[in-house]
């Protein structure tokens, strides 16, 4: 198709984004060429602002506009415990379910050698220093319950006892999701909702 | 192919668009096969749990045209163990690496089932391994040699005599084997030191099952010894440099200073 050079270059720039191809592209081109001129001046100032307005807090390592974080600065948090997870979308999700009022630690991603990711690679010494820098009780080690994660998570957990920072080390529960289907699920994860059942209230 | 329901081991998952994953299994079937798995990233009914790294599954694979479909996947092992202590881990993820890059993708029946029993076998061994450098050596070593790859350790490989000591004797990394102290002499090549107990480990090594590799013990001299020649040994013939390695060096302990000319 025979388009204008803006066109084509706005279609360029939308299908290297993850999920869009060719055809979406176009779509989402055509659609903002005809959407209201202030709804594609506000998306294009949001895109452009996005980087420059987007730092890591310097003590979670989350994704803020300020540095510390709204979290970090919030006093009604608690501060003795500090939730360990790979990434900012992991410490949404955590943060989504409300059970959680104490401080966070984004690692960076997971161990995985086969991609060549070691602890040089992770924020494994920052985590340290957070956690001997004093104040902290427990540390609770929420990476992913994969292969990848665990390893992860007893790693840190090794080096956290090894360096002596004395504080309680855990790791979330693992069991079957909620709406899951007991007939469906493998039988490691039957076997693990076994072993942390809890009594009933 | 079209239909195969085998057993496999899972030795990598790769993320793929929104909501599929690529898998690379290594199956006694049909040796090392990559698969696409739809749905995977987005379902937690249709894989569940299954797909992740070490994992033994039974699978069901649907090859009509172009790339293998993983139509279904059952858990039958997942080696919990090997996460639970980062030695295993790193030497784990290093084997299955290994295999991933190197195991083969068709050939002889009894070789590929060779090899995924090898790999099964080595898998459960390590779950069970208290992981040190010399058992490091000798699952590579073994690793090797059933990828076809085994370094003669006990007749020159110019002349076919036994070398003698006393002192150490001459292993070509080149000609994948030792020299006799005659043919050693007459070589221009770089060659490595090795003593004969080193050899008579790492031969012992090769013929012992997995499960039994930890009773071998080492001196000093021979664990750096057998380090060095099995690392330069696969590096030489296979010419890949794994990914894992560093993470292994860092946690298992790492061969000597491989960078230095041979003695």
């Amino acid at each position: 198709m025979q388009s204008s050079p803006a066109i084509e270059r706005l279609v360029s720039s939308l299908k290297r984004l993850p999920g869009i191809g060719e055809k979406s592209a176009t779509r989402l081109a055509f659609y903002l060429l005809g959407a209201p001129e202030e709804m594609v001046a506000e998306l294009a100032e949001s895109v452009g602002r996005l980087k420059q307005d987007t730092c890591l807090c310097e003590r979670c390592f989350n994704l803020t506009d300020v540095s510390p974080c709204a979290i970090c600065r919030n006093p009604e948090r608690n501060a003795a415990l500090l939730c360990v997870v790979e990434e900012p979308a992991d410490l949404a999700a955590v943060e989504k379910s409300g059970s959680f009022r104490g401080h966070y630690f984004v690692l960076g991603g997971a161990l995985s050698p086969i991609d060549g990711v070691g602890p040089d690679d992770l924020r494994v010494a920052d985590l340290e220093a957070r956690v001997h820098g004093g104040g902290i009780e427990e540390v609770i080690l929420a990476t992913n319950p994969n292969t990848e994660g665990d390893a992860t998570a007893h790693f840190l957990a090794d080096r956290l006892r090894k360096t002596g920072a004395g504080v309680a080390i855990t790791r979330i529960a693992y069991g079957m999701p909620l709406g899951g289907d007991l007939e469906y699920a493998d039988h490691v994860t039957v076997g693990r909702s076994l072993e942390n059942r809890r009594q009933m209230d | 192919m079209t239909r195969l329901q085998t057993e496999a081991l899972l030795l990598r998952s790769v993320e793929f668009s929104e909501s599929d994953r690529i898998v690379h299994l290594l199956t006694p079937e049909r040796g090392r096969l990559t698969a696409i798995a739809k749905g995977a990233r987005r379902s937690i009914k249709r894989f569940g749990g299954s797909l992740d790294l070490f994992n033994h599954l039974r699978v069901q694979i649907d090859k009509r045209r172009g790339m293998a479909r993983l139509e279904g996947a059952v858990l039958i092992d997942p080696f919990l163990s090997l996460r639970a202590v980062p030695g295993r881990f790193a030497l784990a993820s290093y084997l299955v690496e290994l295999l991933d890059r190197v195991a083969p993708e068709a050939g002889a029946p009894s070789d590929l089932r060779r090899v995924f029993a090898f790999a099964l076998a080595a898998l459960r061994a390590l779950s069970e391994a208290d992981v040190t450098p010399g058992l490091r050596a000798l699952l590579e070593l073994q690793t090797l040699d059933v990828l076809g790859l085994r370094p003669e350790l006990g007749r020159c490989v110019h002349c076919g005599r036994a070398p003698v000591g006393p002192g150490p004797v001459a292993f070509h990394v080149a000609d994948g084997g030792v020299l006799c102290g005659a043919c050693a002499s007459r070589c221009d090549a770089p060659l490595l030191r090795v003593h004969l107990g080193t050899l008579r480990a790492l031969e012992q090594g090769i013929e012992f099952g997995t499960a039994r590799l930890s009773r071998i013990s080492w001196s000093p001299q021979a664990l750096a010894e057998a380090l060095e020649l099995v690392s330069r040994f696969q590096r030489f013939h296979m010419g890949i440099q794994l990914r894992s390695e560093p993470f292994l060096d860092q946690v298992v302990g790492s061969p000597p200073e491989s960078g230095r000319p041979p003695a």
